[in-house]
């Protein structure tokens, strides 16, 4: 399979740094196990959110990477995902374990009933398409009624586990499931499907002289990508224990993308955690300036669209600039 | 059904009068997407910006004249969109989603800069114009539906003698349908796109400026409502300027039918569906022109 080589080839060194990033993931994964026992409550919460914002990060570079497609609708499998968690909860009165791989099937399922239709979009009429989705969650969640809350949203309370402490759990699932995803991800990449939906991407031609469709190829990232989406809003719903329509606007999907910008759309832990915590850290540490944090993740994307050619040179570019400052 | 009959009319025309502003707005999106290949998502935050200036200098006693406020904030805007333009002028040479990319952070800047400058306050703006009403067949116009079908008029009546008359718009065709030739012939191509996100900013501001009095002017209303200028351009296939003014009456008319016959509280969820449903069935738009976007 020749241009399976030549998208191999074309990222040199993805197999080796890949690798090599092994037992660097390996110590983050370590030290964030022993945060809870260091810090605490507030960062508990605060870096829980961050792990779960990281998947919904990786959703969105999943797609950049894989269907070579921005998309700005993203809040939208993000809502899906989470209304899963705290609707099941309150109707069924199952707890978020049996609920996320529900969330996940359904965020698969719509994601193809919404790629389906803009199969033959891509560029800047998916983006508007995907701007259109997003718009419409808020009145979409108001439009099932009293089951999903309301304005005010829902609370998910039930912990999967009983007798251990409920902060603990909404901080170490979205852990486990962050490094789940990480680690799949990584074999996607070197799975047949991956290396066909890259081919796809990049020679399409070639792609469907081996029978493998430019259409079918779209299909299947944005169905991964809107899988993952709504395992982190199953993440974020159970981390941050509440859902409201409020949570999953326009905005919501914006920062998902400024958050993947800024990990330079990497589908690594490290990239992941670096936009999980750029989005959610930053409202966090700047709320007294709360009408900054646009015009910094405005600046932060202008940034790396201006600086980011491939994002290794960027970020050599970037730790010159930022003089070995902390990366996230 | 006769009542329904009766409703119809006005509601198609104040539709029509929505869809004017919606085509405006579209325009300037579609001039943009042209002359650059780029998709101004900061369009509607540029807008909102100027109608937020022209109310600072108007509305204090003491304060300049309509006119002048509005002369002081279109020369803002076009500063801003030079700057945009200029930042993201090579970015987008390399690949158009990353100059797309990038007017989402110029976006996202111009909205925390207006929530900055001008508080979060909800105020109201108004069109110096007398108020007037009269009634026609049973269909209530007034002062307002006059300003905004006169301004649409002029502007598209001025924007289409530039474009097909001038040496200006004969550049303006060239560079959006070949830009590598048009500056083997000669022409300055930075210039002519310069001017294109221009004019494109300024069509923002009269949009803004004519809807705002339908409603309140706070950080978020202008971007808001462009985002149906968005739909308005991609059902007119995003690079066809008469595209953009059929799309932006469709979007006006049908998003008027729908949310008094059906219901206002699902509007965007109809405005997704008629951009999906309008897509699929005119892949290049309601008026195809070549050159449109990437597709796959």
């Amino acid at each position: 399979m020749p241009d399976g080589m030549s998208v191999a080839e074309a990222r040199p060194g993805a197999r080796a740094r890949s690798l090599g990033a092994l037992p660097r993931d390996g110590l983050l994964l370590v030290l964030l196990a022993i945060v809870p026992s260091m810090l605490g409550g507030f960062w508990i919460y605060g870096i829980g959110v961050c792990m779960a914002n990281a998947v919904a990060v990786l959703s969105v570079s999943f797609l950049l990477r894989y269907g070579g497609e921005v998309s700005i609708g993203q809040s939208f499998f993000l809502a899906l995902g989470a209304y899963c968690v705290a609707m099941m909860e309150r109707e069924v009165g199952v707890s978020v374990v049996v609920s996320l791989p529900v969330a996940a099937v359904v965020g698969v399922v719509l994601g193809l009933a919404f790629a389906w239709p803009s199969r033959a979009l891509s560029g800047i009429y998916l983006a508007v398409a995907t701007m259109a989705l997003a718009l419409a969650v808020p009145e979409l969640i108001l439009l099932l009624g009293p089951v999903a809350g309301g304005y005010e949203g829902l609370y998910v309370s039930r912990a999967p586990l009983v007798g251990v402490s409920v902060d603990l759990q909404r901080y170490y699932l979205p852990l486990v499931a962050l490094a789940a995803v990480v680690l799949l991800l990584a074999h996607f990449r070197r799975s047949r499907q991956g290396l066909a939906l890259l081919t796809a991407r990049d020679h399409p031609r070639a792609a469907e002289a081996f029978g493998f469709s430019r259409g079918y190829a779209r299909l299947a990232a944005f169905a991964i990508s809107a899988g993952i989406a709504a395992i982190g809003g199953a993440l974020l719903a159970f981390a941050a224990s509440t859902v409201s329509p409020n949570s999953y606007t326009l905005w919501t999907a914006i920062y998902l993308l400024v958050g993947s910008v800024v990990s330079l759309g990497s589908l690594g832990l490290f990239g992941a955690l670096v936009g999980g915590a750029f989005i959610t850290l930053v409202p966090q540490v700047l709320a007294s300036w709360g009408d900054w944090v646009p015009i910094l993740y405005g600046l932060a994307l202008l940034v790396v669209v201006v600086l980011g050619d491939r994002p290794a040179e960027a970020l050599t570019k970037l730790r010159k600039r930022l003089a070995g400052g902390r990366g996230g | 059904m006769s009542a329904a009959l009766q409703d119809l009319l006005p509601l198609i025309w104040t539709g029509a009068i929505t869809g004017c502003l919606y085509a405006i707005g579209a325009l300037g999106l579609v001039m943009i997407f042209k002359a650059t290949r780029v998709v101004n998502f900061a369009h509607g935050n540029m807008a909102g910006l100027a109608a937020f200036v022209v109310y600072a200098f108007t509305a204090h006693s003491g304060g300049i004249g309509w006119l002048a406020a509005v002369a002081v904030a279109l020369a803002i805007v076009v500063a801003l969109a030079l700057v945009t333009y200029g930042v993201l002028a090579r970015v987008s040479e390399r690949s158009d989603l990353r100059g797309t990319i990038g007017t989402l952070g110029i976006g996202l800047i111009l909205q925390g800069a207006t929530q900055v400058v001008f508080g979060a306050d909800i105020v109201n703006l108004d069109l110096p114009v007398p108020r007037w009403g009269t009634s026609v067949a049973g269909l209530r116009i007034t002062s307002y539906d006059v300003a905004v079908l006169v301004v649409t008029a002029l502007v598209v009546a001025t924007l289409f003698l530039v474009i097909e008359r001038t040496r200006l718009g004969i550049a303006f065709r060239a560079v959006s349908t070949n830009p590598f030739a048009s500056r083997v012939c000669g022409l300055n191509l930075f210039a002519v796109q310069g001017v294109a996100w221009g004019t494109a900013a300024g069509l923002g501001v009269i949009a803004a400026l004519l809807i705002v009095p339908t409603t309140f002017l706070s950080s978020t209303t202008v971007a808001t409502f462009m985002l149906q200028s968005f739909a308005a351009a991609v059902l007119g296939g995003f690079s066809s300027l008469p595209g953009s003014i059929l799309g932006g009456l469709v979007v006006g008319i049908a998003m008027n039918l729908f949310s008094y016959f059906v219901s206002p509280e699902l509007n965007s969820t109809f405005l997704l569906v008629l951009i999906l449903t309008a897509l699929n069935l005119f892949p290049g738009g309601i008026l195809p022109q070549r050159g449109g976007g990437s597709r796959a």
